[in-house]
């Protein structure tokens, strides 16, 4: 049934598969980046330290995308399209923030302020991730349930995010704040830190730079080399299949939203947690959206996803080292190419992979 | 003419039938604004604590929207950009495209204008305003068209692309007001003022406008063109004899047009002189207002009543088989997006136009606009007439927020909450049934935006 409205753009799309255009593109971008990486380094700017931690902080801002990539993975794999994972990052990142404020005043009544810090953000972790967990239930209640259009349903969802991160911003966030323990520290990870040049980019991170490096390896296990991940790969390419085996095909996509919704939940305490100590309403910034173009490019598969991440990583980076060794470049053309390279991979790479085949449809028994 | 739905029946059961057919269409949307209100109470009660800061929130709201000095004013201007831009986003509804990129085509429209009204300084209004709209209004176009291309040529998802390109629209706007468009002699980094030319006349400056002959002309014409079609329409809807031949219809269209012509032309701008309503110098409201609701007309009869509009509704409601009609379904994607842009970018060169103080683009020109119509596009079920109703609803909201935070201290942010809830419950119309124990009719299948990122 959901097959033949598969076959509307084919022709089309094969074509441009053809050609391959697109794929030059992106090879182009990446030679740009590296280009001016290189540029800067000839140019003795930008040479030993900056290198390395351009690259590193490469890895620091493709994590989110990751996050948000990998959010999508869960959820396409078991069929359901999830446009709302912007929405879910801002809310864990107002989440987490609070709580990660919050938290720590109480705490520092009764425990030493180094204590009372930690603590507080490993619960503003907690809180954050269980923040999305709502949002992602509501996502699961309409697409999965109710049968509303998924993309409607997403879209409910940012806007919601957006409103109730905005009034509480407003409403609490936005003055007379006490002092917060701040973000995560940098944490060294025993022996491999010091491996020369591998070290300082991958090892010498914050925490959630490990946990979506441990992420990744547990979904792509989970996904593809377990019963679970088999049934949810079912549940998203023919779920009539599926149901006739015994899979519960909605339970199965419950659960994956939620997982999804969790990881989104990490995405967004990264905003709050590890990247800067302030919250502002709209501060994701599209990455969400940028997550799932970075799935997409990854063909549905985590560590593809996790490259496509990095790609945009290399491009933001890459941005902030060009503005600070040439600022007489306007700082939005730079800032643009991660959104363009976003429409470019959606325009190539999506020709050849294909999306789980169920992806979008709901479920009727 | 057989059977006109359209007309109010005579018949007293048919009239009951009639009442009841409006309230059933209706009846969801009610009860999802007040519920949408209600949950939005529960909320301030508990952040505030207290019911004279819920009272003092919703009455403020109230007051600022309408009571307030100006303030029904303020709440239409603040409607104008809605109308357009939910008009924006229900016509690629309709054509099975999911435009939420309206909030950048709104930038690229306002780019245009403030383009075009200060590069074409010199032409007189009569030339420069239509050419200021325009330039928005295609730049829009354009601006959306690549998101259709996309989808056409690759399958790349809309959703996605017009995502982008409106993080692209910003960045691109906040690179040209403060680089090339800037204003050097400006304080604030802001593009150069738009001619007086291409400014959208307020209601209070309309007399004074009119004594340049020029633009009495365009009135006139405008006004010619109207009467001549109320005039086609009465013909045609009247069952008189004397109006069969064809020929006596023409004459009547013509006729009629070019008499209000001649009279618009010759007693307006001394009539206006002389008694004008709106005396109010402060008061921004703009004719902008007038091209909206036609906008609004214009799509519904361009969607209801033209082949390309009927295309276009094939297309979005199945487009399997639409296709196997022979219908063209990369050409309709690009109309289907051309318009959708066009529409919003028309509404971005009103903000510049008509509304913004300096009538210019200044750098923080955040809006949220088209985010907003979103919502109204789906409460109004992409109904143009609908549209019209729930701008308004919405742009009330927005103006009276401001008196809403000044008087209770609730933040106005409290107001997209409110119309999120709308949107969530008019997404999801079983959550409404169920709290009010409604029976339903069968829920209808639409056809879902997407089934994967692929097309």
């Amino acid at each position: 049934m959901s097959t033949s409205l598969k076959t509307i753009p084919k022709n089309g799309r094969k074509r441009w598969q053809e050609s391959r255009w697109t794929s030059w593109l992106i090879g182009g971008f990446g030679l740009l980046a590296g280009w001016v990486l290189l540029n800067l380094v000839i140019s003795g700017k930008c040479e030993g330290s900056c290198v390395i931690n351009t690259l590193s902080q490469t890895l620091r801002t493709a994590t989110p995308i990751a996050f948000a990539a990998f959010c999508g993975v869960m959820c396409e794999r078991a069929g359901v399209t999830d446009i709302g994972i912007e929405g879910k990052m801002l809310m864990s990142a107002m989440v987490g923030y609070a709580v990660n404020l919050f938290v720590f005043q109480w705490l520092q009544t009764f425990m030493p302020v180094q204590n009372a810090a930690n603590l507080s953000r490993a619960l503003a972790l907690v809180a954050a991730v269980l923040a999305a967990l709502p949002l992602s239930a509501l996502h699961a209640a309409l697409s999965i349930n109710v049968k509303t259009d998924q993309i409607i349903s997403g879209t409910v969802i940012n806007i919601l995010a957006i409103g109730l991160t905005g009034y509480f911003y407003r409403q609490f966030l936005s003055t007379n704040l006490p002092a917060g323990p701040g973000t995560f520290p940098f944490y060294n990870v025993p022996g491999l830190a010091s491996i020369p040049i591998i070290g300082p980019i991958i090892f010498q991170q914050k925490p959630l730079t490990y946990i979506m490096l441990i992420a990744l390896v547990l979904i792509q296990y989970v996904l593809f080399f377990t019963p679970w991940g088999l049934r949810t790969r079912a549940v998203g390419e023919h779920p009539r299949a599926a149901d006739t085996l015994g899979i519960n095909v909605h339970r199965m996509r419950w659960i994956n939203v939620l997982l999804g919704g969790a990881l989104a939940g990490l995405g967004g305490a990264w905003f709050t947690l590890e990247a800067v100590d302030v919250f502002n309403p709209l501060m994701t910034n599209g990455l969400g959206f940028i997550g799932l173009a970075a799935m997409i490019f990854g063909k549905w598969t985590p560590f593809g996803a996790l490259i496509g991440a990095l790609i945009f990583g290399l491009g933001e980076s890459v941005t902030t080292t060009l503005g600070i060794f040439r600022p007489d470049i306007p700082s939005q053309i730079p800032q643009m190419l991660p959104y363009l390279l976003t429409i470019i991979v959606l325009t190539g790479v999506v020709g050849r992979a294909s999306a789980p085949a169920a992806d979008g449809t709901p479920y009727n028994k | 003419m057989s059977e006109n739905t359209g007309s109010i029946p005579r018949n007293p059961s048919l009239m009951m039938a009639f009442i009841r057919q409006i309230w059933n269409s209706l009846k969801l949307p009610l009860l999802a604004i007040l519920t949408a209100f209600v949950l939005g109470a529960i909320l301030i009660l508990i952040t505030s604590g207290s019911l004279t800061t819920l009272i003092q929130a919703y009455e403020g709201m109230i007051r600022g929207a309408i009571f307030k000095q100006r303030g029904f004013s303020e709440s239409l201007i603040a409607t104008i950009p809605y109308i357009l831009l939910s008009l924006a986003v229900a016509v690629g509804f309709k054509s099975g495209l999911f435009n939420i990129g309206a909030e950048g085509q709104f930038y690229i429209g306002a780019i245009g204008a403030a383009y075009a009204g200060v590069a074409f300084n010199g032409l007189p209004a009569i030339v420069l305003l239509p050419l200021s709209l325009l330039v928005g209004a295609i730049g829009g176009a354009i601006w959306a068209g690549i998101a259709g291309l996309l989808k056409a040529k690759t399958g790349a998802h809309e959703v996605i692309t017009t995502m982008m390109m409106n993080y692209i629209s910003f960045r691109l706007a906040e690179f040209l007001v403060s680089g090339p468009l800037r204003d050097p002699a400006a304080g604030l980094i802001q593009t150069r003022s738009v001619s007086l030319q291409a400014e959208l006349w307020t209601l209070f400056s309309i007399p004074e406008r009119l004594q340049d002959p020029l633009n009495a002309l365009a009135v006139a014409i405008l006004m010619a063109v109207l009467v001549s079609l109320l005039a086609r329409w009465f013909v045609r809807s009247s069952k008189d004899a004397r109006f069969t031949r064809l020929s006596t219809r023409r004459l009547v269209y013509l006729g009629s047009g070019l008499v209000a012509g001649v009279i618009f032309f010759f007693l307006l701008p001394a009539f206006t002189k002389i008694w004008w309503p709106f005396n109010d110098l402060a008061d921004r409201m703009h004719i902008g207002l007038f091209l909206a609701l036609g906008m609004a007309v214009l799509v519904w009869w361009f969607m209801q009543h033209t082949t390309i509009g009927f295309e276009l509704r094939t297309v979005g409601a199945n487009p399997n088989a639409a296709k196997y009609a022979g219908i063209n379904i990369t050409r309709n994607i690009l109309v289907a997006m051309g318009i959708s842009g066009g529409l919003a970018g028309l509404a971005g060169t009103i903000e510049v136009l008509g509304v913004s103080s300096c009538r210019c683009l200044p750098l923080f020109f955040s809006s949220g606009y088209g985010w907003d119509s979103i919502g109204i596009a789906l409460l109004a079920r992409n109904d143009p007439f609908g549209i019209i109703a729930s701008s308004f609803l919405w742009g009330a909201m927005r103006n009276g927020s401001d008196l809403m935070e000044l008087s209770s201290g609730v933040s106005k942010y409290i107001i997209s909450l409110i119309q999120a809830l709308v949107l969530l419950f008019v997404a999801a119309p079983v959550v409404v049934r169920w709290i009010y124990r409604l029976k339903g009719d069968k829920p209808t299948s639409a056809t879902p935006l997407t089934r994967g990122w692929g097309g």
